[in-house]
């Protein structure tokens, strides 16, 4: 580990523990990360007896070299987004720990649960009432994005 | 460090899947690994060095806890349980094998206090948190409310808030919030006349 950034320490870590013990449903591709250790592609399955069962979706993770005092950009990519009230069609998370509620604390595998929970809490598909909009005039980066959030209970 | 005989609650599974190749660097280190996790870094999830602990009971380099101070100085709160913290409320650890007694907090000097505005990377400004008055706003320049039409539905509810009310706490984040409300309208108005 020699000759790593804290940051990149840090990620490899926690690829490690992520290939290790992945939490149910989630994969990540290992041999693309270690490649590069600040963009992450990580597979996440619908849970079972939720909205989202069979289906199956693709998290992007970006990491700057501040991190972990930065929180990753996190979005959905590739052509299943799941339909969720806080889940933009272009593949952005509302989701609070993304930005202001971020701790150095969390860990991409934390993330990853809170998205799991996030779908699986789920009651009506359907995308954020400003979808159309937001998709439209929003910057590429979430994490530019002031976002007011919505109710957490959803 | 590891002594024979404490192995707190290793409930780890014996068989464990040897090879898990791919990820070249130690993977047979992983028994070592989990006993000294108690004394990882909640930051960097390396063995803590120049320790302190929070009055919350959380343990960090105090080199990564400094540094997620100066990140939210607004905000100051335990990355792990989101406990209000400080650099006067923690304690730094002296194990044995530590010779030099050593605060370690005068190591990494606090930097000046008052509002050091970083010049980081021209995006956006590491939020400004307005506590607890209802009001949120944070700012970053080339970044707009575009969520705003979902937001006026609870726009008067407040976010929890890691302190409860009528805490002295409490109201110390109130009064940080007027305070940081008042710069941010400085600011606004400094960039509109600059
Ligand atoms: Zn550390
Ligand atoms: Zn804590």
């Amino acid at each position: 580990m020699a000759g790593m950034s804290p940051s990149e320490r840090r990620l490899q870590k926690e690829l490690m523990s992520l290939v290790k013990e992945p939490p149910p449903g989630v994969t990540v591709h290992a041999d693309l990360v270690e490649k590069n250790l600040l963009q992450w592609i990580i597979n996440m399955e619908g849970a079972s007896g939720t909205l989202y069962e069979g289906e199956s979706f693709q998290l992007q993770f970006k990491f700057s070299n501040k991190y972990p005092f930065d929180s990753p950009e996190v979005t959905f990519v590739g052509s299943n987004i799941p339909v969720h009230p806080h889940v933009y069609s272009n593949g952005h998370i509302c989701l609070s720990i993304l930005t202001d509620d971020w701790s150095p604390a969390l860990s991409v595998q934390a993330v990853c649960l809170s998205i799991v929970s996030m779908l699986s809490s789920c009651k009506e598909k359907k995308r954020p009432p400003d979808n159309a909009f937001y998709v439209k005039t929003c910057s590429k980066n979430p994490k530019k994005t002031k976002w007011w959030y919505h109710d957490d209970s959803v | 460090m590891s002594s024979s005989t404490s192995t707190p609650s290793s409930s780890k599974k014996l068989n464990e899947p040897n090879g898990s190749s791919g990820s070249g660097s130690g993977a047979t280190d992983g028994e070592e690994k989990k006993e000294d996790r108690t004394f990882e870094c909640n930051i960097c999830l390396d063995t803590a060095r120049d320790a302190v602990v929070s009055m919350c009971g959380h343990l960090f380099c105090w080199p990564c806890l400094h540094q997620w101070l100066e990140t939210r100085p607004s905000r100051q709160v335990c990355p792990v349980c989101k406990a209000a913290i400080s650099k006067d409320k923690v304690v730094p650890l002296y194990g044995r094998g530590s010779t030099k007694q050593e605060d370690p907090r005068e190591k990494v000097p606090p930097r000046p206090a008052g509002q050091r505005t970083e010049p980081e990377n021209g995006s956006a400004f590491p939020g400004f948190g307005f506590g607890d008055t209802g009001f949120h706003m944070s700012f970053g320049i080339g970044a707009f409310p575009f969520g705003f039409f979902t937001s006026t539905f609870n726009f008067g509810d407040p976010r929890p808030s890691p302190a409860p009310r009528g805490t002295p706490q409490h109201m110390e984040e109130q009064f940080l919030s007027k305070v940081f409300l008042w710069l941010a309208v400085l600011f606004i108005a400094w960039l509109l006349l600059a």
